[in-house]
């Protein structure tokens, strides 16, 4: 069960299907991809850059789960470890894709956005494209928090325990991520 | 003035963020029939590690006749007289003594 994509703390039904998983039943593996792919997507998604990338990262992210069950020590909610090994999935891609896009256009970035409560002004669509271009020149760590702290609107905390690193480094990530986003849509890009 | 600018960028940014927000990506093509493909590749992972352990097979059984051959054919030498041997071993030894002069 999920509150704002981050799971609720309840008794986790995944548990049996996770044992019977471990013991090799493939219908019980199945099962949880088909219970969890969504949320997996979802989260995966303000990554990608199009549908095929997508369908990598949601694929990678259950084989990273296969190969890994075992590990799941049944602590926390099902949910909770499939997140943090989806946002590592798409950290690693991230990083991965870094060198690709260090000269990306930015001449979309001079568009101004109307404010949304007025409905006028570029769709939700073009402010999507117009951050994703700006956010692909933020460094990966930055990008990662922004994204989870900004658009899946996660709390400090939320975003150390899946990222695995500190709040404070997590707080100081979001800040520079934002003055460069900041500096990047206003058009005061240093090129 | 240059704080203004500051607050203005800030809330433009926000913008950018709420309407980001407000547009949640479409996952609904690649959401549908998901779970076949992870467990086609799940398949897929392990039909190639029996494929290689398969390939290997051969490699494997050629490596264990070879050296049921060679060990089968192996004799190490077994001089018949064990005497002669520790004499000349012996005499062997007596001649390096004498020519280093120990």
């Amino acid at each position: 069960m999920y509150a704002l994509g981050v799971p609720i703390a309840v008794p986790d039904e995944d548990a049996d299907l996770v044992r019977s998983a471990i013991g090799g039943d493939d219908e019980a593996f199945t099962e949880l991809v088909r219970r969890h792919k969504g949320t997996v997507l979802r989260n995966a998604a303000r990554f990608a850059r199009n549908p095929a990338e997508l369908e990598d990262l949601g694929q990678e992210t259950f084989l990273r789960v296969y190969r890994d069950l075992r590990s799941f020590r049944g602590d926390a909610p099902f949910g909770h470890w499939l997140s943090r090994i989806t946002v590592h999935v798409c950290y690693d891609a991230l990083r991965k894709r870094r060198r690709e896009e260090k000269d990306v256009s930015l001449e979309v970035l001079a568009t101004p956005v109307a404010d949304p409560s007025t409905g006028n002004g570029p769709s939700a669509q073009l402010a999507r494209m117009i951050l994703d271009q700006a956010m692909s020149r933020l460094k990966p760590e930055d990008r990662l928090v922004i994204t989870l702290f900004e658009l899946e609107d996660r709390s400090v905390r939320e975003v150390a325990g899946l990222t695995g690193w500190s709040e404070t480094r997590v707080k100081v990530r979001a800040f520079r991520a934002r003055q460069t986003l900041k500096r990047l849509i206003g058009g005061d890009d240093e090129r | 003035m240059n704080d203004k600018r500051h607050d203005r960028r800030d809330v433009e940014l926000d913008r950018y963020f709420a309407l980001a927000r407000h547009a949640p990506p479409d996952i609904s093509g690649v959401e549908r029939n998901f779970e076949t493909r992870v467990m086609a590749r799940i398949r897929e992972g392990r039909e190639a590690w029996y494929a290689w352990a398969w390939r290997l097979a051969p490699v494997f059984l050629a490596l264990t006749i070879l050296l049921a051959g060679w060990s089968l054919s192996y004799s190490p030498v077994h001089p018949a007289d064990a005497v002669a041997t520790l004499a000349s071993g012996t005499q062997e030894v007596a001649l390096l003594d004498n020519l280093t002069g120990e």
